[in-house]
């Protein structure tokens, strides 16, 4: 498939149909529960043996799922005019979409193990703020992707598109090696969302092993009755581990899914990220739509001192909450102080991001004043009132509660400060991990300083930023302070010239 | 021609001596009238339990004691927060007041502002209001939203913001 000329409509390559089949796949699997009650009904209405309906079944669905795929292959067109790209899809509803240019915050593709092979890829083109116009291109060249995206940096940048060529060994900022994949692994949240999900399955087990505990008992109960015990012991504690050691594993097997053979480089002010063993992600941005940039370090990332860093883009107003993230998974200390400099070219030399840094300013004490307050005084006191008649003295393990969170509260204090430069400015917070969010001044959509009655009579405030990407607060700081870094922010916000996205 | 001027800090302009423009001397009564409104519907739902159980006040008299404790201040609170919200129209922003125990002032620079939009309910059109809402970009904690405004001086202050945005584009 070549890039034709204007104002012709064209296919994508056939294989496109794989493209709208597991688009199809991911919807039943979204609706798994309607999806299923007609081929559950058809199995058990009718009469039959199980194995032939099963079978028919199978054979029905892939028939009707792959004519519905083929249908939508069919009708999906799109032609390219001077400065917006148009695409009809839909069978039963057709739609049309018209992407503008200037509106497409970036191009992302991705290349599946088929389209890998006959050298196609699926472009994904990323509208600013528009959740119902988000366009996709299945199964194109990477050249048509190549020369589109060049087509989309002209009119962006009114010039020649300086884009060279997607050499990803060319200036490459970082690369991740499998090490690398094994500690974003160990330390990715989404193990514990995974443990979530398998806890009732884990539950079951443990019910198992408390039987196989328990027929050991009754089998002990004559002679070796401490062995027994022992043996359950293990049984239990060898089961937890190999659970533990599985969610690592899926973990794992995941990061690499997912950013094996990742690299970050830069093409002129467009970042792009390149990644995944068998579905291979092409994510890119432009540097000017960074809103917020974000340094995390969880507790397994600090054992391995690495940080994790994302850009913010944007959000749309529409798709509350849903934020569009430049994510680079796992940095080091000097290129995370690099990547910072090129991704807040070229304010963001002075800023500090690191959350070690001793440049960082506390918040005032009084912090935890409020907190301490609510969150562990209150709860206690209640708790020993209500249920010191019931339960009596054992009712005091609420002051496990008070000492457990006043810690926890103290931690949060130390972790909370901020760092200001000339044009920017960085926050820093946590629990047990650390965050950092650093912000250009001349970004800042709007300003509340805020302040309690309590904050009034200490002559303290709360300061909030709101970006494009949400909003970043700071509170507890001098009442001074405040307005003096709000007056300076809109200073900056109302003499820049430049675009702020 | 790019000139790039050293700016004294403390001589950046501060909202220390701000002249505050209070809500429409109307705002007031037309809070009122519609917490009264809203505490008559209540008022008139509160009778269902009386009337089922017979017409007999008498059980019912502490529930009534304990919802004029609540309505009082329910009905008297635009009495208190009304004075304290404020607003200034600057030559590069506008800057809002509000908050009885938890004060805040929010500036909104007008070169961020994606949109204005002017609303009234029916209740505001009886006593010449109207609000004046303020978008910018990622919409996160709700945007600007000052009611109470006059209408003619919302209806000002939408064409005044709408010509400061469309300066600031064309300065680009």
């Amino acid at each position: 498939m070549k890039i034709t000329e204007p104002g012709q409509w064209q296919r994508t390559s056939p294989l496109a149909i794989l493209f709208f089949f597991g688009k199809l796949l991911k919807l039943i699997g979204q609706n798994a529960w309607q999806s299923i009650a007609p081929f559950a009904a058809f199995i058990f209405a009718y009469e039959g043996e199980l194995v032939t309906k099963i079978v028919f079944a199978v054979i029905a669905f892939f028939i009707i799922s792959t004519s519905l795929s083929v249908l939508n292959y069919w009708f999906f067109r799109f032609q390219l005019i001077d400065d917006s790209i148009l695409i009809r899809q839909g069978v039963v509803k057709k739609t049309q979409l018209d992407i503008k240019f200037d509106r497409i915050q970036g191009i992302n593709t991705q290349q599946n193990v088929v389209f890998r092979y006959f050298g196609l890829v699926t472009v994904n083109l990323d509208t600013a703020g528009s959740s119902g116009n988000e366009g996709n291109l299945p199964a194109v060249t990477r050249e048509f992707a190549d020369s589109l995206r060049r087509m989309i940096g002209k009119v962006r940048n009114g010039d020649d598109g300086v884009v060279a060529d997607a050499r990803p060994d060319a200036d490459a900022l970082l690369s991740l090696d499998s090490r690398d994949l094994i500690r974003i692994g160990l330390a990715d949240r989404r193990a514990l969302i995974v443990f979530a999900v398998l806890s009732p399955l884990i539950e079951r087990m443990d019910d198992n092993v408390y039987k196989i505990a328990a027929s050991y008992v009754d089998e002990a109960i004559g002679g070796a009755w401490q062995t027994s015990i022992a043996a359950g012991a293990v049984i239990a504690t060898s089961a937890a581990l190999a659970v533990i050691a599985l969610l690592a594993l899926i973990s794992i097997g995941a990061a690499f899914l997912r950013y094996h053979n990742f690299q970050l480089f830069l093409e002129g002010d467009t970042l792009r990220s390149h990644g995944g063993l068998l579905t291979s992600h092409e994510l890119s941005m432009n540097l000017g739509k960074i809103q917020t940039l974000r340094l995390e370090q969880g507790i397994v990332m600090r054992c391995f001192s690495r940080y994790r860093l994302s850009g913010r883009q944007a959000r749309s107003s529409q798709k509350q909450g849903k934020n569009k993230n430049f994510i680079i998974p796992l940095v080091n200390k000097t290129q995370a102080n690099h990547l910072r400099e090129i991704l807040l070219a070229p304010e963001g030399d002075d800023l500090i991001q690191i959350p070690t840094s001793p440049e960082f300013i506390p918040i005032s004490p009084n912090y935890m004043r409020t907190r301490f307050l609510l969150i562990s005084l209150l709860p206690t006191v209640v708790g020993l009132a209500v249920f010191s008649n019931l339960i009596g003295p054992a009712s005091l393990v609420f002051l496990l509660w008070l000492s457990a969170s006043s810690l926890l509260i103290y931690q949060n204090w130390r972790r909370a400060g901020y760092h200001c430069s000339s044009d920017g400015f960085v926050r820093r917070s946590g629990l047990v991990g650390y965050r950092t969010v650093a912000l250009l001044y001349r970004k800042v959509q709007r300003v509340t300083v805020t302040q309690s009655r309590y904050q009034r009579r200490k002559s303290l405030a709360s300061l909030r930023f709101y970006m494009a990407s949400g909003s970043v607060r700071i509170p507890y700081i001098e009442h001074d302070t405040a307005k003096r870094l709000r007056d300076y922010a809109l200073y900056k916000v109302e003499s820049s010239q430049q675009a702020w996205h | 021609m790019f000139r790039n001027p050293e700016i004294e800090l403390d001589d950046l302009p501060d909202m220390e001596d701000l002249e505050w423009q209070p809500m429409h001397r109307h705002y007031v009564r037309r809070m009122l009238l519609e917490r009264l409104i809203f505490a008559f519907v209540l008022l008139a739902a509160s009778f269902v339990p009386t009337i089922a159980s017979g017409g007999k006040f008498a059980p019912t008299v502490p529930l009534w004691v304990l919802a004029i404790i609540f309505a009082l201040p329910y009905l008297s609170w635009p009495l208190v927060s009304v004075p304290r919200r404020g607003y200034v129209v600057r030559d590069k922003d506008i800057v809002f007041k509000s908050g009885v125990f938890w004060r805040s002032v929010t500036a909104v620079p007008f070169n961020r502002v994606q949109h204005v939009e002017t609303s009234n309910t029916p209740l505001d059109r009886k006593f010449g209001l109207a609000n004046l809402q303020i978008f910018t970009a990622g919409g996160s904690g709700g945007d600007l939203s000052i009611s109470g405004l006059g209408a003619d001086i919302a209806e000002q202050l939408r064409v005044y913001i709408l010509d400061k945005v469309g300066a600031s584009i064309e300065n680009h």
